[in-house]
């Protein structure tokens, strides 16, 4: 909502017209100002002229050469326009008047003929665009004065956002009455007085539908003579952000500026029967609107119609076929009172947001129609020459009266906290012009006017207080909560991430969402659970017509996204959720959606060593990542075995596993879903179930560390190639019981020396006990019970040990 | 004996003009070696009258204890600068990035949520976090929102193909949601913080994303008033932005909250002071969250008694606030996960 200061000043006399002062006070009122524009003369020496004569340019063909007269010595001037006759009145540049952007007028020579000045069009005063032509006062214009008299300027236009639940403020009224409540002075209404010849007009309004229409004024004036509207309503709808187009469509921007009721005016003569019907659209009616639009009409839509169909979207905007032009000579005002929700979604429906249809949608008081449609027509009868005739039509489908809320001081004190007794909250509702009458020990009965839908319960009261008794105005204090502490899952969480990122990672964000395209490109199979797709209803583009159903689709295209920008080592994690088109175990009404822990790694990772390379990141690279995890979280409980997944290197992937369930793998990318995703290398990922690595795990129990030595020894065992070398640490381990403090596979062998389908694996052990000294023998024997286990489960031979 | 004090006297400064090892030795030799004069003293001790002889055998033993702790010291000093010597080829260029640990690090938004979340947590409140995939029913109509209401059109708001159709099953479009589910679940009083993701209809581009983050706070107990909200949210702003932070409320209008207002911090970067400032525009303030006293009807959809509790709620934007500080804009930043972005987001204070 722009605010023009000089405008406004017909309805308030304000204390202040400094625009900072301002500014603060409709912030502090709730009416956020989005920019403040000060409006300047931005010419001087300008004066009011008569065009006396124009003939053509004797040398050029696109000009004219124009005889004006400021009262004194007429003169010639060469004009390149030709929106005006002899006889208009304009605006004169004289040699040495200086116009906008300090373009300074001499006399010079066009094409031969010496031009005494200028006549000025709008752009060239700073009032606006238009340049199309010159600027043509209102005929009667006294001449000879300074054109700066004749313009509201210099002026200041505040825009205002207004939100959504005040209607009442889209107009100068509205906002008048805002700052009068805040100042605590009176404010004025526009005349609306009309003065009415005795025929009464033919119009008959029905109202077919009473859900879409509460109330429909219509009000004819005619003997119009349609034309440009006076030089002040021009500036003022430009001030306000709004286009003249002709004094009849003007007036009906004007007031709605005013008064914040949208009206319409048809002509007349292209109203059927004169007979104005209010329904819905009906199958398969069509509507050209002003915007030149052919547009196929909805049943949902409201629409008013003539006998022949509709001639206007309700509220949203009117028909060609009836548009006021400049041969309308009768013109029917509409002013009206829709249903909020079905002028939203129609002007959605058609892409048609206006002015009018930003009211409607809000909500614009039911009573306010007839008031401005007597506005409307005074002001044509008084600027289009116009005859309002009498027998104004008022159909009232759904009357609207005030109301009354009953409020108690209890019910402000305890929202507001101490010191608004009744007498102060009456007094501040009183500012808003509310009528609180004291009833009951403590309580109000506050009558609503109807232009205030939004008060309709004591807490909206309650609102209003507040607000006139001013924010800023409210004391800080802290209230404590009963005790915060983060959950034990959410101290996992960030133990989780700070170990990736003390191991070199970086956590990423990507968006939420997939195209089902990217499981094929990860070669995910028709049955697997990732296909339990959820589709968006209304997705913007292809790339989010999906919700993930795994993190890898964002991971990857993230680690792309650096490869192609120059970033070839890449290693990233997310936490996030994944989304599957099946109910939510918690809410079933909900889909499931776990979060889920996922990594992508791609180039080389880890430390790295001047004149060495550094190390290309493999399966081994990850599952070191899930290690490290384990320790950190304390995840004995979680097993890691070779596993498959659709996407995954068929031979480099580990499944993880907590009591038979898979939580999750950890593998290398399958190459053929690294090259749709146009990846170099191996590729490492890793997508894991995040509530099993969060729950919280019994505390773990300290170990006195042993004070006796250890015995270190190393085996190489020679193993058929599917035994993993995993299950042969855990089978020695197992077969030397308590007195293992470590053990670690250090070398993996194959070769002709091992013999095919075998491989070597060497292993290095430390023994210590707890309570004394291992002796040589006592070693000995656990070293032939460890060798004996391994020959026994897993088919091992002892190749060496040292 | 005199010959004697007066080596005794000069040895330090003869041992500080030994220039290396062997020659200490040579030294050593002199001063307490087998033909120096001490060794020739204490050996013709037994020629002494026997009551002198314990007094001079003390003076000669004290001389020599003063002779090798001066040579002891000294060798350990030309040891030292021995190695020195060999350790100066050992030398390295240590600016020299000759190993390196790969970095790694939190996202912005992680860090944010965070460092919120504690200042919440301080103030005795908890963390909750709750469903991205939402009923219509808590993101709208638990909150006041009518089923009219232009936040719930397809152009604002995705909706999933999933589900009853009744229940609209949509991406949340606020943190608020959480608000109803948390209060069904849990009898006052309650404080809590919830971080999140949330969803809006905007295509992607360097100015929006279709998904951001949230931080939703809830406070609902016995006498909660407007001052309450006011003084948490000048508490979080000195606590985030710095201990002379100034906020102001301003009315505003949100379905799910009466009296409702936007909090706006004043600009810590020009102070107020720049009419063209790159932070808040020359205002002097920068909007940073939605807040406001619960509205009742919030409260008597999830069961609670209007006129027993009373409650306070905000919900600020995560991109918002780390923009703000950090300077980081446009948005898509957030969300592309460059590497040369990610290595930016250092530690917060």
């Amino acid at each position: 909502m722009k605010v023009s200061l000089r405008w406004l000043a017909e309805f308030i006399d304000l204390p202040t017209d400094d625009p900072d002062v301002l500014a603060d006070v409709f912030a502090s009122l709730g009416h956020e100002v989005e920019g403040v524009e000060r409006l300047a003369v931005d010419f001087r020496g300008v004066r009011t002229a008569e065009v006396l004569d124009v003939v053509r340019h004797p040398n050029a063909d696109r000009l004219r050469l124009c005889t004006v007269t400021t009262g004194g010595d007429p003169v010639e001037v060469v004009c390149g326009a030709w929106n005006f006759d002899a006889g208009a009145i304009v605006a004169f540049a004289a040699p040495g008047a200086v116009l906008a952007e300090g373009f300074e007028i001499g006399s010079r020579t066009i094409r031969g003929v010496t031009s005494h000045g200028m006549i000025c069009s709008e752009r060239e005063l700073g009032l606006g665009d238009d340049h199309e032509g010159i600027l043509v006062l209102d005929p009667g214009t006294e001449i000879g004065v300074d054109f700066a008299g004749l313009v509201e300027r210099p002026d200041t236009v505040f825009d205002l956002s207004i939100t959504p639940n005040r209607p009442d403020c889209m107009s100068m009224l509205g906002i008048a009455r805002e700052l009068a409540a805040y100042y605590e002075i009176p404010h004025r209404v526009p005349p609306t007085d009309v003065a009415e010849v005795d025929t009464a007009t033919k119009v008959t309004i029905t109202i077919e539908d009473p859900t879409g229409c509460y109330r429909f004024v219509g009000r004819e004036v005619t003997d119009v003579t349609v034309g440009p509207s006076p030089l002040w309503m021009r500036l003022r709808l430009q001030a306000a952000g709004v286009r003249p187009i002709s004094n009849v469509v003007d007036v009906s921007n004007y007031v709605m500026l005013e008064l914040g009721q949208p009206l319409h005016t048809f002509d007349l003569d292209k109203v059927a029967d004169e007979t104005i019907i209010v329904r819905r659209a009906r199958p398969g009616e069509r509507l050209r609107t002003l915007d030149g639009v052919d547009r196929e009409l909805h049943p949902d839509d409201l629409v008013v119609a003539d006998p022949s169909g509709p001639s206007a979207l309700a509220g949203t905007m009117g028909g060609e076929h009836s548009e006021v032009s400049e041969t309308t000579t009768r013109v029917l005002i509409e002013a009206a009172a829709w249903d909020p929700p079905t002028v939203m979604h129609m002007s959605k429906r058609h892409a048609l947001r206006s002015e009018a249809s930003a009211r409607f949608e809000r909500g614009v008081d039911p009573n306010l129609a007839p008031t401005a449609a007597a506005r409307a027509a005074r002001l044509i009868v008084e600027i289009a020459d116009g005859v309002a005739l009498g027998g104004v039509q008022d159909v009232i489908a759904v009357p609207k009266e005030p109301w009354v809320v009953k409020l108690t001081a209890h019910d402000v004190t305890r929202v507001l906290g101490p010191g608004f007794d009744r007498d102060l909250i009456g007094h501040l509702l009183g500012r808003l012009g509310l009528v609180a009458e004291p009833v009951g020990p403590d309580g109000l009965a506050v009558t609503i006017p109807t232009f205030r839908p939004d008060l309709t319960r004591p807490i909206d009261l309650v609102e209003e207080v507040a607000r006139l008794w001013g924010y800023d105005r409210f004391d800080e204090t802290v209230p404590f909560g009963k005790g915060g502490a983060w959950s034990p899952e959410q101290r996992r969480e960030q133990v989780l991430r700070r170990t990736l990122t003390g191991a070199g990672l970086y956590q990423a964000v990507p968006l939420s969402f997939m195209r089902v395209e990217d499981l094929d490109a990860l070669g995910v199979p028709d049955t697997d659970e990732r296909r339990a797709v959820i589709r968006l209803k209304n997705p913007l583009r292809d790339e989010e017509s999906a919700l993930r159903t795994t993190l890898l689709p964002g991971l990857l295209r993230a680690a792309r996204y650096n490869v192609s920008h120059g970033n070839p080592d890449v290693a990233l994690f997310e936490i996030g959720k994944v989304f599957f088109a099946r109910p939510s175990p918690e809410h079933p009404r909900i889909p499931d959606q776990p979060d889920r822990l996922g990594f992508v790694l791609v180039g080389t990772f880890g430390p790295t060593s001047l004149g060495r390379s550094p190390r290309p990141v493999d399966v081994f690279v990850g599952t070191a990542l899930w290690r490290l995890l384990g320790h950190h979280l304390d995840l004995a409980d979680v097993e890691m075995v070779a596993g498959t997944l659709p996407g995954l290197h068929p031979g480099r992937t580990a499944a993880l596993r907590v009591a038979e369930r898979t939580i999750g793998h950890i593998g290398e990318l399958h190459p053929a879903a690294a090259r749709a995703f146009e990846l170099p290398g191996r590729v490492v990922v890793g997508e894991i179930d995040l509530a099993p690595l969060l729950a919280p795990r019994p505390a773990w129990q300290f170990v006195e560390p042993s004070v006796y030595p250890p015995v270190t020894f190393d085996l190489a065992f020679v193993v058929p190639e599917q035994v993993p070398a995993a299950k042969l640490v855990k089978v020695t381990c197992d077969a030397a019981g308590e007195l293992v403090e470590n053990a670690r596979v250090f070398d993996e062998f194959r070769g002709e020396a091992i013999g095919e389908e075998r491989k070597s694996l060497a292993v290095t052990y430390v023994l210590r006990a707890g309570d004394r000294t291992l002796s040589g023998d006592e070693a000995a024997e656990v070293r032939q019970a460890m060798i004996e286990a391994a020959r026994r489960e897993l088919g091992a031979e002892l190749r060496g040990e040292t | 004996m005199e010959q004697l004090a007066q080596i005794v006297a000069e040895a330090p400064a003869r041992l500080a003009s030994v220039a290396d090892l062997a020659e200490l030795e040579t030294l050593e030799a002199e001063l307490v070696g087998r033909r120096s004069v001490l060794a020739e003293l204490q050996r013709n001790i037994g020629s002494l009258p026997p009551e002198r002889r314990p007094e001079v055998g003390r003076a000669l033993q004290q001389a020599r204890a003063e002779l090798e702790r001066l040579i002891s010291r000294r060798r350990a000093e030309l040891e030292r600068e021995a190695e020195n010597l060999l350790l100066e080829d050992d030398r390295v260029d240590v600016t020299l990035e000759a190993y390196r640990l790969p970095g790694g690090g939190e996202h912005l938004i992680q860090q944010t949520i965070e460092e919120v979340c504690e200042i919440f947590i301080g103030l005795g409140y908890v963390v909750a976090t709750g469903p991205e995939a939402e009923l219509g029913y808590y993101n709208f109509d638990a909150l006041n929102t009518p089923p009219t209401h232009p936040s719930r059109l397809e152009s604002d708001t995705l909706y999933l193909d999933w589900g009853d159709p009744a229940d609209e099953v949509l991406l949340r479009t606020h943190t608020s949601p959480m608000q109803a589910r948390f209060m069904e679940a849990h009898d006052p009083p309650v404080y809590v913080v919830v971080p999140g993701k949330v969803y809006r209809a905007d295509t992607p581009d360097a100015t929006h994303s279709p998904v951001f983050h949230q931080i939703e706070g809830l406070a609902v107990d016995r006498n909660i008033t407007m001052s309450d909200l006011k003084g948490t949210l000048a508490h979080f702003a000195r606590e985030f932005f710095g201990p002379g932070q100034r906020i102001r409320l301003l009315p505003h209008f949100f379905p799910f909250t009466e009296p409702s207002a936007e909090m706006h911090a004043a600009c810590f970067h020009c102070e107020g002071n720049g009419t063209s400032c790159r932070v808040c525009g020359g205002s002097g303030w920068i909007e940073l969250m939605g807040c406001g006293m619960v509205d009742p009807a919030v409260f008597e959809a999830v069961g609670y008694d209007p006129g027993d509790v009373t409650g306070f709620a905000f919900g600020m934007g995560v991109e918002r606030l780390a923009q703000v500080r950090h300077g980081l804009s446009p948005i898509r930043h957030v969300f592309e996960n460059d590497v040369r972005v990610l290595r930016q987001f250092r530690g917060i204070a």
